[in-house]
């Protein structure tokens, strides 16, 4: 009847489900806060690309120019995109709707990044079981499933990219695994496949081309090589080339661009390297090794050149500004300030390790230390891992999505190896997992687990032994202490900081009464309802997505920004003054402007506070126009009030954001004019637009849009030489009154009638 | 039977409307001789087919628009003197009507009041103050009083459009009242008739202290604004302009030349009354279509590097009839920021027409006629039509240098089977394995 094994994988499976379980609930928070609506920016577009596949298929899709966008450049959205997302939503939703399960597709695409998070929680509770053991997996499926580093980018409306990347990028990599350890080609293209899943869903995926081949690289190094890294290698890396080329975005670049040379120069290396184990077997030991070395070298230094020279020659691109700003942090503010603009290119703050990844980020080094130390072929993968991912998520905020499931897999191997050591029972019999039945999910799984993983490991003794079980107890459950916090943390943040949909708001008021701020999609909403369907709407790029996806009119510029001097024109109307931006509007036949004002509420995130990224990026296109310095004060200060540089207080965008403000008071406390978000009385209070007027102005002000009126009927003579003294006119005009003529012929008219009255 | 009755007299109001269309005129006097002194001009204008209505600038009940509706479509304004304007007009009023598409007439003299002037600012000309007069102490008539203000101006000062001012003849015009002048970077405003170098505008019993106000041939005897609506406005400086006692005059320049028997006034007022009140220059846009080059309709969109076809139906009224129009300069923009193609269009009874074939860039482009000539109304047609890449479908196939990676790809499956034949059917000794 007793069966370990049996309950082993019982237990295994419900501590994966409950794992999956929850991992999706706590992603919930903003479904049940306020409703299963899309976040953000680029999710907004991801939907409305999906609707449109699910609606007119995927060839349409396919070859979908959205002349909404970009105007009037358009964009050819079927080859600028990754489309696994869109598809990956498509299907699920084709599946349903072929078993009569009628749910609108907004729903699935909102949850199916929380979805796709138990599913890397599966990835990567197998990749740990390959890297070192069972137990450690189901640590590392338990962390990945509630760490807010993924969460961040995993919430339930947060329809992204990542949300699936993540998981086909942990699945590449335990098919990785498989394929060094089995060294079958069937791993080798499974891995391939996954690969390509990859490709088709997140630019992401450079990071496993690069990261796979140094894998390789170093185990040749190491003196590594074997058969079956050769055979997964060879296998992976052609069929994967391939594969990747059939995405359109992708196309040639795997075989055009830098960052993918690094896999087809070891793929040379690799077989070079074979090539020469093979002529071992006909060469004396002797003479191998001269010729060995030799020949490694030619071979290296000969790849090398080729892609150096096809670089110069112009048939490979050299690397891109994205990539270079990897290595040299200050480059992009310097050379790209679009990129430099985005807050998720920034550095990473050290808090934001601590916040993200928190007991994990701490136990992590063990976990590499414990793999470094009992190295193997995959075991050099997973360090190799965990030192790129910790540099890259050093260099930008959001690569910290990358490092977060190693730190996971690491911390995991970390906790794992220390409940074994001091979770080890000295007397082999003592009581079974029973403890099944406790309250909270986790702290059973521990328990169990530990248990197995003693069990599994009982072969290989260890030297712990004289440690009393006082202090055993007393460490195990301070661990088990810094879980439970992990636990509270990871529920905290998840529910404080990256719940929120970004265009839906919400305040507390001191009651903790809770306001909704609907501004945005009242705006949006009255973009698509009283304007023009063919209205061209003018605002930065940040809100493109969102009026294309909630207002359905056309922009100029949105978030995909694959065009600098159309996004400069676009910051170079805002930062002129406003007939130069009339110009400018006039060219591009933009009809309405929608600005984010945030001073009413004090909503930091509007556009004055982005504006010296709308001039820098003007600047860098427009050099002779728009003068960054011009917006400082003499001491180099960005203010609105009134010692702001003049330049900046007569632009386009102060007066839009401020027009009509002046008059506003918002409380007795302060003047009128006081921006909430800035915290000073504005500089500039009394204007008035000459060529837009105000068409809307949502609620709290958060949202303005304008009207850009027609060219002027006549055109007044602006400064006459002698200017007419105009008479200030009481009469109001209701009142029927009768005219002055200054040679009224009074007499005439006199005579006339009193000749009349004679002649009667 | 109630809802037919209705319906036939809203018929009737329309028919009726349209046949007026244009007509109905209001004339705003100083006081009532004005419109014997200025007979042939009002007959004239009734003889082209306007209805006049008139009325003293100062009428308690003047009135432009009544619930909404213009009750005028044209405005001509003979009241220089006045100070205050009657009933419910002002300077607010006319620019309104004219905004609303109304045309006015306005003739101005010395007693010209501040509402005049103003009207003149908002139209983007301005005349000179009160008490001045154009004055020529080189080209006057011999009639003058010596004042040296009734002056003759020459024909070749007259603005180059035909349209206009109709045929040039010989005879010069007589011109007593104020100068305007117009800023030179207004591009509505045109110079229809300026004074000669050696004029000026000042009050004539004056010194001269300060520099006046027009000098030589910026002096402005006739200015007009084309407003973008459309609505057309003339100011003539001189009230007398259209006077019989003018029309009928003969001319002769007291320092030189020729007497003519009669001046070229009538003619001159007469063209432009019919081209400010829209009897002629008006152009319009008929049916504008565009499809492939061999199809009927166009589709959703274009590829680029298709060849298509594009019309455009243009017509001009003449004479109260919208007939084809005859010109041959009409250019046709294909825009998209920058045209990428400009192209004079082909004329065939009416249809101007041409084919191209799209640029290799893809986009939303505009189809854009933009007609702007001098006495011709403004003529903007512009259609926005998407030039969408190649499809999936419609990329070459089986290209040249393509087919060493056929061959490569099809010598390596053979040499796959070839292979695996060979392996399977060869027995090796049997070998020790590396690994």
């Amino acid at each position: 009847m007793w069966n370990p094994g049996g309950w082993k994988s019982l237990l295994t499976f419900i501590v994966l489900a409950l794992a999956w379980l929850a991992g999706f609930s706590s992603r919930l928070f903003a479904v049940i806060r306020f409703e299963s609506i899309i976040h953000e920016f680029d999710p907004w577009f991801n939907y409305r690309s999906t609707h449109y596949m699910v609606e007119r298929g995927f060839y349409n899709f396919l070859n979908w120019f959205d002349e909404r966008a970009w105007y009037p450049l358009g964009r050819i959205v079927g080859g600028t995109v990754y489309p696994g997302l869109m598809v990956t939503s498509g299907a699920i939703h084709w599946v349903l709707h072929a078993l009569n399960i009628p749910l609108h597709i907004r729903d699935i695409c909102v949850f199916l990044a929380p979805i796709f998070s138990g599913m890397t929680a599966l990835a990567v509770y197998f990749f740990t079981k390959e890297i070192w053991s069972q137990g450690a997996g189901l640590f590392a499926a338990c962390f990945i499933a509630i760490v807010p580093g993924y969460i961040s980018r995993s919430v339930a409306g947060s329809y992204d990219n990542e949300g699936i990347a993540i998981f086909a990028l942990m699945f590449t990599y335990y098919l990785w695994i498989k394929a060094v350890k089995t060294g079958q080609v069937y791993w080798g293209i499974c891995t391939a496949l996954s690969y390509f899943y990859m490709v088709s869903a997140w630019g992401g995926y450079v990071f496993i081309i690069n990261l796979i081949p140094l894998h390789v690289f170093v185990l040749l190094l190491m003196g590594r090589f074997s058969q079956r890294i050769f055979t997964a290698y060879t296998s992976f890396y052609i069929v994967g080339l391939i594969l990747s080329m059939q995405v359109p975005f992708v196309g040639f670049q795997p075989i055009r661009t830098s960052e993918h040379m690094a896999a087809a120069g070891v793929f040379a290396l690799l077989n070079a390297y074979a090539f020469l184990r093979y002529m071992q077997t006909f060469l004396s030991k002797a003479e191998f090794r001269y010729f060995f070395i030799l020949a490694v070298a030619i071979a290296a230094g000969a790849v090398f050149l080729a892609v150096v020279v096809l670089t110069w020659a112009g048939y490979i691109a050299p690397w891109s500004g994205r990539y270079y700003s990897l290595w040299d942090t200050g480059y992009a503010k310097i050379h790209i300030p679009i990129i430099a603009s985005v807050s998720e290119h920034q550095p990473t703050t050290w808090v934001s390790f601590f916040f993200d990844l928190h007991i994990l980020i701490c136990a992590f080094p063990a976990g590499v230390w414990y793999c470094i130390k009992n190295i193997n072929d995959e075991r050099v993968f997973v360090v190799l891992y965990a030192i790129f991912a910790s540099y890259f998520a050093g260099v930008m905020v959001r690569l910290m999505l990358t490092l977060t499931p190693v730190v996971c897999v690491l911390a995991a191997i970390a906790f794992s190896k220390t409940f074994e050591i001091y979770l080890k029972d000295d007397t082999p019999k003592s009581q079974q997992k029973n403890s099944e039945e406790g309250s909270e999910s986790r702290n059973d799984r521990l328990y169990d687990k530990v248990g197995k993983t003693k069990k599994v490991k009982e072969d290989k003794p260890k030297e712990e032994e004289g440690l009393g079980m006082n202090i055993k107890s007393i460490i195990v459950i301070a661990l088990l202490m810094m879980l439970m916090l992990f636990a509270v943390h990871c529920t905290w943040v998840t529910s404080s900081a990256y719940s929120s949909p970004s265009i839906v708001l919400a305040s507390y008021g001191q009651g903790g009464s809770r306001t909704i701020l609907d501004d945005f999609r009242e705006a949006y909403y009255w973009l698509r309802q009283n304007t023009d369907d063919k209205a061209r709407v003018m605002s930065w790029w940040d809100y493109g997505y969102q009026i294309a996806g909630m207002g359905n009119r056309t922009t100029l510029v949105d978030n995909n920004t694959w065009n600098n001097s159309h996004i400069a024109l676009v910051g170079k109307a805002m930062s002129s003054n406003e007939s130069a931006a009339y110009e400018i509007m006039r060219m591009l036949d933009v009809d309405y402007v929608l600005v984010i004002f945030g001073g009413v509420i004090g909503y930091s995130g509007d556009d004055i506070n982005k504006f010296l990224w709308m001039v820098r990026i003007a600047e860098g296109e427009h050099p002779k126009d728009i003068r960054e310095s011009d917006y400082f004060t003499p001491q180099g200060e960005f203010r609105v009030d009134s010692s702001g540089s003049s330049t900046l207080l007569n632009c386009l965008m102060y007066k839009l954001s401020y027009y009509r403000f002046g008059q506003l008071q918002l409380d007795f406390r302060s003047p009128a004019g006081f921006d909430r978000t800035r915290g000073v009385e504005i500089g500039n209070k009394n204007f008035d637009l000459t060529h837009l007027e105000e068409a809307y102005t949502t609620e709290h002000w958060l949202v303005r849009i304008y009207r850009v009126k027609d060219l002027s009927n006549r055109q007044m003579v602006i400064k006459p030489k002698k200017p007419v003294k105009r008479p200030k006119r009481k009469s109001s005009k209701k009142v029927k009154r009768a005219g002055t003529i200054k040679q009224k012929p009074k007499i005439i008219k006199g005579k006339k009638s009193t000749a009349k009255k004679s002649t009667k | 039977m109630a809802w037919r009755q209705v319906a036939g007299l809203l018929l009737v109001v329309a028919v009726c409307n349209i046949a007026s269309a244009g007509k109905r005129t209001l004339v705003l006097v100083d006081n009532w001789s004005i419109r014997e002194s200025h007979s042939i001009f009002f007959r004239n204008l009734r003889d082209a087919g306007f209805e006049l209505t008139f009325k003293t600038a100062d009428d308690a009940g003047l009135a432009l628009i009544k619930y909404g509706e213009f009750l005028y479509d044209n405005l001509v304004i003979f009241s220089p003197s006045v100070e205050e304007f009657g009933g419910n007009v002002d300077v607010p009023a006319i620019t309104n009507f004219i905004d609303g598409g109304g045309n006015v007439l306005v003739a101005a003299s010395s007693d010209i009041g501040d509402p005049l002037r103003e009207l003149a600012t908002e139209c983007g000309v301005e005349f000179d103050e009160e008490k001045t007069a154009v004055i020529d102490h080189l080209n006057y008539d011999v009639s003058d009083q010596g004042k040296h203000t009734l002056i003759v101006a020459d024909p070749a000062n007259l603005i180059d459009a035909p349209m206009i001012v109709g045929k040039k003849g010989k005879s010069p015009f007589l011109f007593r009242g104020v100068g305007m002048v117009s800023d030179p970077e207004n591009p509505l405003v045109l110079n229809i008739l300026r004074a000669s170098s050696t004029a000026y505008s000042h009050n004539p019993v004056e010194k001269i202290e300060e520099f006046p106000h027009a000098v030589g041939t910026n002096t402005l005897l006739i200015g007009a604004l084309q407003a973008r609506n459309n609505a057309r406005v003339v100011f003539v400086g001189s009230l007398d302009f259209f006077s019989d006692e003018f029309f009928q005059s003969p001319v002769q320049n007291a320092n030189k030349g020729d007497r003519f028997p009669v001046s070229g006034n009538q003619e001159l007022a007469l063209n432009l009354a019919r081209w400010v009140f829209h009897q002629k220059g008006v152009l319009r846009v008929g049916k504008v279509s565009h499809h492939l080059k061999g199809e009927k309709e166009p589709g959703p969109a274009y590829i680029i590097n298709q060849d298509i076809d594009y019309s455009i139906e243009i017509e001009e009224l003449v004479n109260g009839e919208w007939r084809p129009f005859e010109g041959s300069d009409v250019q046709l923009e294909f825009v998209r920021i920058d045209p990428f193609i400009r192209t004079t269009l082909k004329r065939k009874d009416g249809k101007f027409y041409t084919s191209f074939t799209l640029p290799d860039v893809y986009g939303v482009f505009q189809f854009r006629v933009d007609y702007n000539r001098v006495g011709y109304t403004h003529l903007f047609s512009t259609t926005q039509v998407s030039v969408w890449p190649l499809q999936h479908t419609q990329y070459e196939r089986f290209i040249p240098s393509a087919y060493p990676y056929y061959a490569s790809a099809f010598s390596m499956m053979a040499g796959v089977v070839l292979l695996s034949f060979v392996f399977l059917h060869f027995r090796e000794e049997p070998k020790e394995k590396k690994e």
